[in-house]
């Protein structure tokens, strides 16, 4: 019990440290929102505007960053996130809350297709060492070495543009409204098939390099032996004693990536136009939009750690050294 | 054998979505048989990320309804402006008639009669003076005119806007302003409010709204008649290559994205159907010279730079032919400014001419060294450095291309591709740069244009903030002729003081333009016609803004 408490004031350490520095991050950027809003208009927009841009920002007054600090964290305390200066006047919650569903599912779906298949795979090519089966791996990597945006492009190109297969962007069917209906989901699922295929396909390489090379060192263990002894079927021997120990680090690197889902996405969302929130960040962050930015900042900041207190804590049930203290 | 199992699954997956969507395709165009037309879905493109749930019209920035240019068909404005020759009568909309006084200082509005708002209230004058008050009461969403309005009465039909400066430069800005109901906004923070029912007089009604895309359809009881198109769908894509792809496969079918080679990427996708158009006015991008530092403090050499640097090789190249090339002498974009052309400048073309600007630096007592260097008449080796934010590829292009031109009258020029915040925040406004390229304000007329460049009302010295002139270029006369153009009330003097100005920039060469920058857009007349075309630019062609409401009602389902 004592180790859950440290770890959980250990946390809570840890969350206002993510916080405060969440908070200072951002104003330590060079720059300006409002000539951030200028810069993207490149003349669009008449350069008398920049004095009602910034009155209506409230930038026109000055507060001192002590001010500001207290500020945010009552704010913060009461569930308000601040206002977004690029989509305002809407809440910097609104904003996350409309982009995160989209990330989380479509990603989130992915990393765990990914996760299951590639260990799956990875156990049978590190049970089955040294066969054809080998020869995945090198194909795996390729398409993990190659660059995300291009192989994006590429499916792009094949699926969308030439053989019209796969639209080339967005989440659901442009003039659909979002409802639990058949034909919504079904919207949903087609348009996220080649994002999530693609990205099931850059990040498959990891687990199974990770699971088969664990199989391997697994399998020489003399439980594994005596198992076999045993006179135990072969599937009992591969999932009952050696991928039941082997997976125990694809555990903690599932959890840190789970954490990553949120803000690792940015370059699928540029590519696909998918409207998760790594390109709110983006947007947030090249508009100089600090409370959106630091909002983005926190959800990212807290879905790490709380995927970290996951990972910790069944990572302690599933091995019991770790839990033992002295 | 896997990868034929793969392409398999692949394959079924896609024969189950393509099910999916057929289904729903179906059910969506179902109900488009209202409105007339062929029943297409006109989709419009834009690439500016996901949006938030804001209809305002007011609002100069985060709202979703000006991001994408549904506003314009929702809401419309006094009065609809070609930006190809803005001040020629412009044509009635909201208002019958906007009347100016002589040195336009104060506007006479009538109100159009028999507009209804789409939830049936009437329309009136006291809507307009309504919403020219707001603009007083609430600075945060004045941005054309900050505090310039002086007051506004309303009497019968007819709004009354004084100003405290003359507004002749600027009187497309209220004529382009868009008017809300008075009864719905009267009780609300404009800065605020988000409208997300939003009640227009414009030929279009909003009917869902998603973060991806907005669907309009036709207003039944639009006063200027049903318009043609059935359903207009604006969306939005994360990136230009995004839109560039939505583009090419038909899925946007009018928008504007920056696309290189658009020859080959775009229009040769469906060259009887895709379009691109630029649209005129007086935007355009400027080389700003520093006029008080070496080299660019001696006039000779502002003149022998002008002289080799090629705006048709920079316009093709680092603009990628889409930003039309500057050819008058005087810099300003045609055939906008042909109207202000000064007399004596009439056909007088810019060329590139080596030998004579070495003839000109020559005169100026400057010499070539040994390694054929350019060598002042102070005896140093003449050197500059141009600098724009690194990422702005056209203006780097621009500038390596300038650069490659100094160097043949043997000056070593350097790129310098700098952060954009340093850009922005010190180096543009201190004027610590030889050379930047920047862009300039449109305007309706070329004062916008010659003032953001030249005007002495901007200058302030070196290491101080600058709002515009970042060059510190101070000529009296100049600075005189600009206040004059601005306030004369007639047109006499307006045109002697243009062509004053316009000397200026021929012999003085404060700075240097380098390609004018229109409203640009892409459209495909697959499924409607009626768009601008090249030979009949009624308007700028881009679907944000308010001539948005002209052009739909100009659309015609196309007949094959």
């Amino acid at each position: 019990m004592r180790f859950f408490v440290r770890r959980g004031i250990f946390y809570v350490v840890t969350a206002w440290a993510a916080v405060t520095i969440n908070f200072i991050i951002p104003r330590l950027m060079p720059g300006d929102p409002v000539k951030a809003i200028m810069a993207k208009s490149q003349g669009k927009l008449d350069s008398s505007a920049e004095a009602a841009i910034r009155t209506l920002f409230g930038l026109d007054e000055d507060k001192s960053v002590w001010q500001q600090y207290l500020d945010y964290w009552n704010l913060l305390l009461h569930g308000n996130l601040g206002v977004s200066f690029t989509y305002y006047p809407t809440p910097v919650a609104e904003m996350i809350q409309q982009t995160l569903p989209w990330t989380v599912g479509l990603v989130g779906i992915a990393t765990v297709v990914a996760f299951l298949v590639g260990t799956l795979v990875g156990t049978g090519i590190g049970w089955r060492r040294g066969t054809w089966a080998d020869s995945l791996l090198p194909i795996s990597t390729f398409f993990s070495a190659v660059p995300y945006f291009w192989l994006g492009l590429v499916v792009i190109a094949i699926f969308s543009v030439n053989l019209g297969w796969f639209p080339s962007s967005g989440a659901y069917d442009r003039s659909m409204v979002p409802a639990f209906t058949p034909e919504f989901i079904g919207s949903v699922l087609y348009y996220g098939t080649l994002p999530a295929l693609t990205i099931v396909i850059s990040s498959i390489a990891g687990w199974i390099l990770g699971m088969r090379n664990m199989m391997v060192t697994v399998s020489s263990e003399d439980y594994v032996t005596v198992a076999q002894a045993k006179g135990l079927s072969e599937r009992a021997v591969v999932f009952g004693y050696a991928a039941r120990n082997a997976v125990l680090p694809q555990i903690s690197s599932f959890a840190l990536s789970l954490g990553f889902i949120v803000g690792g996405t940015l370059i699928m969302e540029m590519v696909f136009s998918y409207p998760g929130i790594g390109f709110l960040l983006y947007n947030a962050t090249t508009n100089h939009d600090y409370t959106l930015m630091q909002g983005c900042f926190l959800v990212i900041t807290l879905s790490v750690l709380v995927a970290n207190v996951v990972a910790d804590f069944v990572y302690a049930v599933l091995d019991p050294r770790t839990r033992q203290e002295g | 054998m896997r990868t034929r199992k793969l392409a398999t699954m692949v394959a079924g997956l896609s024969a189950v979505a393509l099910l999916a969507t057929a289904c729903s395709g179906g059910g969506g165009t179902s109900d488009d048989s209202t409105g007339g037309g062929d029943g297409a879905v006109l989709t419009i493109g834009m690439p500016n990320g996901p949006q938030n749930e804001n209809q305002s019209p007011l609002i100069p920035t985060g709202s979703a309804a000006k991001s994408l240019g549904y506003a314009w068909v929702i809401y419309e404005s006094l009065m609809q402006v070609n930006d190809v020759n803005p001040l020629e009568d412009p044509e009635p909309w909201l208002a019958e008639s906007v009347t100016w006084n002589a040195d336009y200082t104060e506007a006479k509005i009538v109100a159009r009669e028999g507009v209804t708002w789409s939830d049936g209230e009437e329309f009136t004058a006291e809507d307009i003076g309504f919403t020219l008050q707001l603009l007083i009461d609430y600075p945060a969403i004045n941005n054309n005119f900050p505090d310039q309005i002086g007051s506004v009465s309303t009497e019968g039909d007819t709004v009354t806007i004084t100003f405290t400066a003359p507004q002749y430069v600027n009187q497309v800005k209220l004529l382009q302003q868009v008017i809300v109901p008075e009864h719905l906004w009267k009780d609300v923070d404009p800065t605020t409010y988000t409208d997300t029912d939003p009640v227009g007089t414009g030929p279009y009604l909003l009917d869902t709204w998603t973060p991806q895309a907005a669907t309009l359809v036709p207003n039944p009881d639009y006063w200027g008649g049903e318009p043609k198109v059935a359903k207009l769908q604006y969306s939005s894509y994360n990136d230009n290559n995004a839109l560039t792809t939505a583009l090419t496969t038909g899925e946007a079918q009018w928008g504007w994205t920056f696309i290189a080679d658009f020859e080959d990427v775009f229009i040769a996708k469906d060259p009887e159907h895709n379009h691109q158009v630029a649209g005129g006015g007086f935007g355009s991008d400027i080389l700003f010279l520093n006029n008080e530092t070496k080299p660019f403090n001696d006039v000779a050499f502002r003149k022998a730079l002008n002289l080799v640097v090629d705006r048709a090789q920079i316009s093709n190249l680092a603009g990628a032919g889409v930003w039309p090339v500057i050819t008058s002498v005087t810099g300003m974009p045609m055939p906008s400014g042909e109207q202000y052309l000064a007399d004596d400048l009439v056909g007088e073309e810019l060329e590139v001419d080596v030998d004579a600007a070495k003839d000109l630096l020559t005169d100026a007592g400057y010499t070539w060294n040994a390694d054929d260097k350019l060598v002042d008449p102070d005896g140093e080796v003449v050197t500059f450095e141009l600098v724009n934010p690194a990422g702005w590829n056209d203006y780097l292009t621009a500038l390596d291309l300038i650069k490659t031109a100094a160097a043949e009258l043997g000056v070593d020029a350097t790129v310098n591709a700098a952060n954009q915040d340093a850009w922005f925040n010190d180096i543009i406004p201190f004027g610590n740069f030889q050379a930047t390229l920047h862009w300039t304000d449109g305007g309706a007329t070329p004062w916008n244009m010659y003032a953001n460049l030249m005007d002495g009302a901007s200058y302030v010295p070196l290491g101080e903030t600058a709002t515009w002139n970042f060059g510190r270029y101070k000529n009296d006369e100049v600075t005189q002729a600009l206040a004059e153009f601005k306030g004369a009330s007639d047109e006499a003097a307006r045109s002697a003081a243009i062509a004053t100005v316009q000397k200026a920039y021929v012999e003085d060469v404060p700075g240097l333009v380098i390609w004018s920058r229109p409203a640009v857009a892409q459209y495909s007349t697959k499924n409607y016609t009626g768009f601008p075309t090249a030979d009949d630019l009624y308007a700028n062609p881009q679907p944000t803004g308010p001539q948005a409401a002209r052009i739909v009602m100009n659309l015609e389902p196309t007949q094959d």
